[in-house]
């Protein structure tokens, strides 16, 4: 073994990039922080769970299929999604979380000396999924906590291979509409793949959030990525999708991952899609949830960011990262925005009514430290 | 290790009988790339004495030449870490009939040393020496700059000097703001890096610095800012930490450090993690911005300084299991490193090898220093690495008190002081 030299087989941009480290299980922050519960506000997941139907599913699983591989690309969930949104069943891809569509799409279109472009304050899995891959990330500012048209159409370049707009944006909140982001597809006139993320999009309840399946017939270089992690409540089962016209898809198909959707998360979403009853119950609890964090926010004093989705942001008088110590040592989880580059801000998820008292009371205590 | 392919580089058998081809490649590679002799020479005489005291096993020896601006640096590198550290350790040094004493002699020669490993079982030394730079007379900022206009940028040379510049004829900004075209070369260099705000007629109206600090962190100097007191000179500061902060996050730093604050810098976007004294013997805040969420960790604490990191632990909510550091694996040996600013009077310690002996190193290194009269004393102890916990004994029996606990969810850092 004395010829193995790793660095010479590392590329230089795997080298150079910082491996993100997930934070540790609840048992060990729970000991760390000396408290006996965490109230999970940091990871935009639904408070209300899985949908009924869902549920049983998982209640009624046979562990015995634990054996048995998985049908390999969805077909019946990919029916199911494409039934729903008026699509053909080639055009819906599905992966281990948005997150692996994310990747499929870099990979698709992206080689050496290409880039992508995005946001400076938004999602970061787009930046570092092309970093380790060796993709420049160009990063245009938000204007208005917003995705900026302008500074994104300046990003690009004949090199530029992929957009992404994250539509509602985490964390602002902030969404483009129908006619905005048709505006835009024509301006960027097919030059790149413009990747909607709608991870949030079933919070959208405004008129006027883009029907991007729509679009796409007109615009085929239009991805949409959604997911089942957020309103959908299966988080823990990692499941997204992305639908594209169909000679896009198809491209993509090329390097998606057959089999990495596992049985259980297929037959969840499957029976999850399109339950508009659960849809209903969870919007009008984050509704809740809004409406309570802004008379928090307004009581304190502190200015609130807020938009489309189960999440808000505030700003604290405080170094953010301090507050989320401070707060996980009163049994709070939330979302330290340093790291979106917003210093100073707090992302809040609308959880269940208990977490949301314990934040508003343990805010008030770490507010009252300074 | 820089990552400088152009750099002359020389590989040669360790032992006495290549150290003055060694010395003659550096002395020859200096004068070829236009580095003072003064400086060569110094370097020449450290690479024949590393060279000398390597011992045969240590395979073949790599010399390579830097020269940095500011700074001019010899790295030699080591295919294996079995070398003998103790030389290098300016406390251990006895015996001059030692064979460390070549070690010895070239930490001495240095105005900074690091060791870093290199692959999966090498080590490279890197022996730095700084340039000098002659003074210039400076002119005063024009009247009536401002107001800021847009983001803070990452300046061009021109812009950064010409606000260093501004900022020295004022007294601005702290000792990082001083001598421009140092600021440049350790910017050209790498080790330095900033964000100007300009007006609209894209003058410089205020910058910060940052600096290396450790692996993980970034210490940060200024701000230096030209527009008179008040609201608009406060949001200036606020909007070029925040330029800084957006440029770090989503990458390998984790926080950014203050050691010496300029009255300027916003206080409410740090928390105070500490007291170091200044050279007047005052305590001065430490302050510290993590930039990512800190999930808790491991501190390796040593006994004696148990109560004082429960203390600051709890002080700053950090989530942290103490555990008490097992007993260095080596009995003997242990290794320290000193980084000596002989202007100001402070060396820096930090542990480079544990071993049973560190508390008795450690105190050494102190009585040495001190011996030269240094009078400002640091050491940097990673609780996140259990032997370095074993230096803590003989710091204290030294004199040092523990002064901040910097957190890092990897390794806090906990900085000992002491003046004398
Ligand atoms: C905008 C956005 N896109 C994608 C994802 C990833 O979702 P998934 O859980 O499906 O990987 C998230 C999750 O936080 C998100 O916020």
């Amino acid at each position: 073994m004395s010829g193995f030299d790793l660095e010479r087989l590392v590329p230089a941009h795997v080298a150079s990039f910082q491996a993100y480290v997930p934070a540790p299980p609840d048992d060990v922050l729970l000991r760390r922080f000396g408290v006996t519960h965490l109230h999970r506000l940091h990871n935009n997941e639904n408070p209300l769970g899985p949908p009924p139907a869902a549920r049983e599913v998982l209640a009624r699983w046979d562990p015995a299929q634990a054996a048995i591989y998985p049908q390999g690309d969805g077909w019946h969930l990919r029916r199911a999604i494409a039934a729903q949104f008026g699509l053909e069943a080639e055009q819906v891809i599905l992966g281990n979380g948005a997150n692996e569509v994310i990747g499929f799409v870099i990979k698709a279109f992206c080689e050496a000396g290409c880039n992508i472009v995005t946001a400076d304050r938004t999602f970061a899995v787009y930046e570092w999924l092309a970093s380790f891959s060796g993709i420049e990330p160009r990063l245009a500012p938000l204007r208005a906590d917003g995705f900026d048209e302008a500074a994104l159409l300046r990003a690009i370049d004949a090199q530029t291979r992929v957009i992404f707009l994250c539509n509602p944006n985490n964390p602002t909140g902030s969404w483009w509409d129908h006619a905005r982001l048709e505006r835009f597809l024509e301006a960027v006139d097919g030059r790149a793949i413009v990747v909607a993320d709608e991870a949030y999009a079933e919070y959208a309840e405004a008129p006027g959030f883009p029907d991007s399946f729509a679009l796409m017939a007109r615009h085929p270089n239009l991805v949409v990525f959604r997911t089942f992690s957020k309103l959908w409540g299966l988080a823990g089962l990692r499941i997204g999708w992305m639908a594209a016209a169909p000679a896009v898809a198809a491209t993509v198909r090329k390097i998606s991952i057959s089999y990495s959707v596992n049985l259980l998360a297929l037959e969840a979403a499957r029976a999850s899609v399109w339950d508009t009853a659960h849809l209903a119950a969870t919007r009008d609890h984050v509704r809740q949830g809004r409406a309570g964090l802004a008379a928090l926010a307004a009581r304190l004093g502190l200015p609130l960011l807020d938009g489309i989705g189960n999440f808000a942001m505030l700003r604290l008088p405080m170094p953010d990262t301090v507050a989320h110590r401070r707060l996980m040592a009163r049994g709070v989880m939330a979302r330290a925005m340093t790291s979106f580059r917003y210093p100073g801000w707090l992302r809040v998820s609308f959880g269940s009514a208990p977490a949301m008292a314990a934040f508003a009371e343990a805010l008030e205590a770490v507010l009252a430290e300074v | 290790m820089t990552a400088d392919d152009a750099a002359p580089r020389l590989s040669l058998p360790p032992g006495p009988r290549f150290a003055a081809v060694g010395a003659e490649f550096v002395r020859g590679a200096g004068a070829a790339g236009g580095i003072e002799a003064r400086l060569a020479d110094r370097l020449a005489l450290i690479a024949e004495e590393v060279l000398a005291a390597s011992p045969p096993g240590a395979g073949p020896v790599s010399l390579a030449l830097h020269d940095r601006r500011h700074a001019v640096r010899l790295e030699l590198g080591f295919p294996t870490a079995d070398l003998d550290l103790a030389g290098l350790d300016q406390a251990r040094m006895r015996d001059p009939e030692d064979d460390a004493v070549g070690l010895y002699l070239a930490a001495r020669l240095a105005d900074q040393l690091t060791t870093e490993p290199v692959g999966r079982s090498g080590l490279l030394l890197g022996f730095n020496l700084a340039r000098g730079y002659a003074p210039r007379s400076l002119d005063p900022p024009p009247p009536g700059l401002g107001p800021l206009a847009g983001a803070p940028v990452d300046p061009d040379d021109a812009t950064l000097a010409l606000l260093v510049d501004w900022a020295e004829a004022e007294g601005l900004g702290g000792a990082g703001f001083r001598i421009a075209p140092r600021v440049l070369d350790q910017r050209a260099a790498g080790e330095l890096f900033a964000r100007v705000a300009l007006d609209a007629r894209r003058r410089p109206i205020g910058g910060l610095l940052w600096q290396p600090f450790g692996r993980r962190m970034m210490a940060l100097s200024g701000p230096a800012l030209l527009l008179p007191p008040g609201p608009a000179c406060e949001a200036l500061a606020i909007a070029l930490l925040d330029a800084a902060l957006g440029a770090l996050a989503r990458g390998s730093i984790q926080g950014l450090v203050v050691l010496d604050a300029a009255p300027d810098m916003p206080r409410d976007a740090f928390e105070v993690v500490g007291h170091l004294p200044d050279a007047a013997g005052t305590p001065q805040p430490v302050l510290f911005r993590a930039l990512e969420e800190d999930p808790g960790g491991i501190a390796w604490v040593p006994p004696l300084l148990r109560d004082w990191v429960t203390r600051s632990v709890r002080r700053l909510g950090l989530g942290r299991d103490l555990g008490e550091p097992p007993p260095p694996g080596r009995a003997t040996g242990a290794v320290m490193a000193a980084e000596t600013d002989r202007a100001a009077g402070r060396v820096t310690l930090r542990p480079l090898l544990a071993a049973g002996d560190a508390a008795a190193v450690a105190a050494g290194n102190v009585a040495l220093f001190r011996g030269q009269g240094f009078g400002q004393f640091r050491a940097v102890l990673d609780l996140g690495q259990p032997g370095h916990a074993a230096f803590a004994e003989g710091l204290v029996q030294a004199g040092l008190a523990p002064a901040a606990l910097i957190p890092d969810a990897a390794g806090d850092l906990l900085l000992l002081a002491a003046l004398e």
